[in-house]
């Protein structure tokens, strides 16, 4: 049989809180320690044990990193999803499986291996066989995919950190899961994972520590949160952080941090923190924006500086808690009542988790505004590469704020909300200093600050806080734009499709459509984007929610003649992207239209 | 041309240096009354007008900020939301002195879950609850504070059952829990005045008659009704750290010293059955006694100095977050070098 080298998918399926998600990693580790293109999405449920999981592992010489639409192996380990796991597999798919779980396997179809893995692992250690069972299929696939043992070790010692007894029990699991497969399993396996030259400087790394270490180095005082998945984890890496590498000379942390009573709360917190000076944060998902959303209007009104950052789950309501989706989009860039309009940073890989973890913060004291950052659970929970962050190339941007009478006596006719400069962002001075002090208000107030219910002084405070987020526009991130010669079909997307683009791309090339790409980093968007609109024939904004949130937003916003070039395709079932799903709809609709046309 | 002395206080500051706006509450409201205490106790505490933030939610105790201390940094927020505003602001710069005005419905209602964990947390402000029972600004609707069978002027009797602030504030352990009304102008400037000197949560709960819908003689936080079933459980002299304590003619056990943090006194003197506030138990006992007849109890109900704030609770630096350089906020080139290379494995 031919063989397939580092091109293939791995489906697990295993019971929550069984320990399988050490195993996964471990093979996800493993693959990527031997500079095997690999990406790793845990599908979990929201349960502390027992409801079904499922990993899924991609290899891929090309470099693709969603979940890929084919599975060619499958390792079956959980009862509760057993007959559903073995049906859904396709003709020729190799099953893994648990034999000690007592359930039949009727897949003639399909190459079937088994292995004793609860009743091997009882061998060991008993008290641990449930737990230990999971390293038995770790063992298997290592052989049958050829995975080295020096790599395995080196996941399972990275895995176990510092627990010697863990990493000689599984060590041993695994060696025996091994031997096993090679003296009963009778297969020819096509697909197998070949070395390859492993850029010595990367490592694996999800994108809600990425956002944690970014914001730790943005220099924040101030985090406030209220636990929800899949956002928890990024407030809980930054409270790891705090003591190791953000406390002053006496040992004392430079950051508080706040378990709030609720996300209004964790929202008020975050604009009392900007109100006084320092740089305050909370990270939330979907609901919490929704409860947040009285303050986020205040902050955009008072002109308050802050950072929320939104890992995007499913919604509506409580929605999908576990399972991606990008569908918070509008909410963030017009949260609040009235008219609001707020800058959103929107990450594709975990290199701009960390950037726009520190930016965020700049961006924010510069316009006095809250700015959001964009995540999505795909991104913020899976394991995803980097080379290593890099240092802000920037210092602090503190923005406009006056510490010292010297400062404010340079300022003609200084007034809270006056636009000294023609930029639209005005002078603030801090509680505390003594300067101008003011009584800061959600009610209509005059450039002074004072109380107003004139209809011309309304007018022109929301009309430069108008001109003032849409200054921002192209000093925020730019788009990455991949050019074609032949400017034919355009993408425009966000965030985490990121790792399905090229799968996307190349598939549609393969067809012979000539495909140029863009990634929306920011909003306000970039001038760029519609830049790129303009010049391609057709453009279809691609992003995983049901409605075209980003395409919603950008027909409101660019100029008429360019509308009718737009095409929405949108999908959102929970899982990250896959890559056929995105171009069968593209091809559709950009067929229809063709026809149209016609 | 003839020149008028000015009173100085201890910092040298005029009492103008503590005034506000002019206020645009009903004539005679009791609000005015307490804006006046609040210019009043900090003037005469000698506390830096630039070192006091003024928080509040929303409604018309909210707005009085605008009324007093003119030369403080303020924040008028939303509605029932002053604390968390007020806790984030606390973290940054622990050296400010939070005074946070609330109103029934801002603190009882909707923002019953912010003041019940400010309290929780020992968050290091003064809160004060202008408690009048109604919703003025929204024409007269019934607070949740609101006795029992008391009856504004418009409308048909309350039956629900009250929320006691104060009862709730010492079950959760505050440190510091007064009742005042805005017409005992001696009582409630001492108790301001206690608050400001003390460390940690201070809760003043003060009735404060709203004259346009509940004055009426059936509402049971009147300015008559109040004045005639005010439970007063000692009088009560603030005698401050820069002033040494006189000695005074009160046979001894008639009085109680209470020691705040910044070295000022407190000081008690028994009325009718001797209270002691730091039984927190007898303070509810007192409360519970009271309003069975329907009478207010004033005074300070209970006191526990003991406890960290919020912000000594998170074992900050000592420097207050917002004076931090830039050095101190983003470590250093080295230690995100060290951080990737631990990961690289």
């Amino acid at each position: 049989m031919a063989q397939i080298v580092n091109d293939f998918t791995v489906n697990i399926a295993t019971a929550n809180g069984t320990g399988s998600q050490s195993a996964n990693l471990i093979l996800l580790n493993s693959m990527f320690e031997m500079g095997v293109p690999v990406s790793g999405k845990n599908l979990f449920p929201s349960n502390i044990s027992g409801l079904p999981t499922w990993f899924i592992i991609r290899a891929s010489d090309a470099g693709y990193q969603a979940p890929g639409d084919n599975t060619h192996i499958q390792i079956v380990m959980n009862k509760d999803t057993w007959m559903a796991d073995v049906e859904k597999a396709e003709s020729g798919t190799i099953i893994i499986y648990n034999q000690d779980v007592k359930l039949p396997i009727e897949r003639d179809d399909c190459t079937v291996l088994g292995m004793p893995m609860t009743k091997m692992a009882r061998s060991i250690n008993p008290k641990l066989a449930r737990l230990m069972a999971n390293m038995y299929y770790v063992g298997g696939l290592a052989e049958i995919l050829g995975i080295d043992s020096e790599a395995i070790h080196s996941a399972v010692t990275q895995q176990f950190k510092g627990k010697e007894k863990a990493i000689e029990l599984n060590m041993q699991a695994i060696g025996e899961g091994r031997t096993f497969a090679r003296e009963n399993w009778d297969c020819n396996i096509a697909h197998v994972v070949e070395a390859r030259e492993k850029n010595p400087n990367t490592y694996l790394i999800d994108g809600n520590e990425a956002t944690a270490l970014g914001c730790i180095f943005g220099g924040v005082n101030m985090l406030s949160w209220y636990p929800i998945t899949p956002s928890s984890s990024l407030a809980e890496s930054i409270i790891g952080w705090i003591p190791k590498i953000r406390t002053g000379d006496d040992g004392g942390a430079t950051c508080a941090v706040i378990q709030a009573e609720d996300e209004l709360a964790a929202a008020g917190m975050v604009i009392g923190a900007g109100w006084a000076g320092g740089r305050g944060m909370t990270c939330t998902s979907g609901p919490g924006i929704s409860l947040m959303s009285e303050f986020i209007g205040l902050a955009y009104f008072a002109e308050v500086p802050g950072v929320i950052w939104d890992v995007n789950r499913v919604g509506p309501s409580t929605g999908l808690p576990t399972r991606t989706q990008q569908a918070d989009l509008t909410l963030l860039y017009e949260a609040s009542h009235g008219d609001t309009q707020h800058i959103v940073l929107i990450p594709g890989t975990v290199d701009e988790c960390f950037e726009y973890g520190w930016k965020a913060f700049d961006y924010a004291e510069r316009f006095q505004t809250l700015v959001f950052g964009f995540s999505d659970l795909d991104l913020g929970m899976n394991q995803w590469v980097t080379a290593g962050f890099e240092y802000p190339e920037l210092p602090l941007d503190r923005g406009k704020v006056l510490r010292t009478q010297k400062e404010l006596d340079a300022i003609e006719n200084f007034g809270r909300y006056r636009d000294v400069d023609g930029d639209g962002i005005p002078y603030r001075t801090l509680p505390g200093s003594g300067l101008e002090p003011i009584l800061y208000r959600g009610t209509g107030h005059d450039e002074d600050g004072v109380y107003s219910e004139d209809p011309a002084v309304y007018h022109a405070t929301v009309s430069r806080l108008k001109r003032k987020i849409d200054g921002a526009r192209d000093l925020l991130p730019a788009p990455i734009i991949r050019n074609e010669e032949e400017r034919q079909i355009g993408i425009v997307y966000y965030g985490s499709v990121e790792n399905t683009i090229k799968e996307i791309d190349d598939i549609l090339e393969a067809t012979g459509i000539k495909v140029s790409t863009c990634r929306v980093r920011a909003l306000p968007y970039h001038s760029e984007v519609e830049k790129f609109v303009e010049e391609h024939e057709q453009t279809v904004v691609l992003e995983v929610n049901r409605d075209g949130q980003l395409y919603g937003i950008l027909r409101k916003e660019m100029p008429t003649d360019l509308l009718n070039k737009m095409y929405c395709v949108a999908f959102s079932d929970g899982m990250p992207p896959r890559a056929q799903v995105y171009v069968d709809m593209i091809l559709e609709t950009l067929g229809v239209t063709q026809e149209v046309k016609a | 041309m003839s020149l008028r002395p000015i009173q100085l206080n201890v910092i040298d500051l005029p009492k103008g240096d503590y005034t506000g706006g002019k206020s645009s509450l009903c004539p005679g409201c009791g609000h005015d009354q307490i804006s006046n205490i609040i210019i009043q106790a900090a003037w005469e505490n000698g506390i830096a007008p630039e070192t006091i933030a003024k928080m509040s939610g929303i409604g018309c105790s909210s707005k009085t900020p605008a009324y007093f201390l003119g030369k403080s940094h303020g924040f008028n927020t939303v509605h029932g939301r002053m604390p968390s505003v007020t806790t984030g602001a606390n973290m940054v710069n622990k050296d400010l002195t939070f005074i946070g005005v609330s109103g029934d419905g801002d603190t009882a209602s909707i923002g019953i879950g912010q003041f019940v964990h400010a309290i929780r947390r020992n968050l290091n402000m003064v809160y004060i609850v202008e408690n009048n029972g109604v919703y003025g600004l929204t024409k007269g609707q019934y607070s949740a504070t609101v006795e029992k069978g008391s009856k504004k002027k418009k409308g048909s009797t309350n039956e629900n059952p009250p929320i006691d602030l104060c009862k709730m504030a010492i079950n959760l352990g505050c440190g510091f829990v007064a009742r005042s009304f805005s017409g005992s102008k001696k009582q409630l400037t001492a108790l301001m005045r206690a608050a400001l000197s003390h460390k940690g949560m201070a809760v003043i709960d003060v009735i404060s008659p709203c004259v346009t819908f509940a004055n009426n003689d059936e509402s049971y936080r009147s300015y008559n009704y109040v004045k005639a079933n005010d439970e007063e459980l000692h009088s009560v002299d603030y005698i401050p750290h820069f002033t040494p304590v006189e000695e005074v003619e009160i046979p001894e056990g008639e009085f109680k010293d209470i020691k705040l943090f910044d070295g000022s006194t407190l000081r008690l003197e028994t009325i009718g059955d001797d209270h002691d506030p730091s039984d927190a138990v007898a303070a509810l006992a007192a409360i519970h006694e009271a309003e069975k007849e329907n009478r207010h109890v004033t005074g300070l109900l209970h006191y526990n100095s003991e406890m960290k704030t919020a912000d000594e609770a998170l074992d900050l630096t000592q420097k207050p977050l917002v004076d931090l350089a830039e050095n101190e906020m983003r470590p250093s080139k080295d230690v995100l070098e060290e951080i990737n290379n631990s990961f690289r494995v």
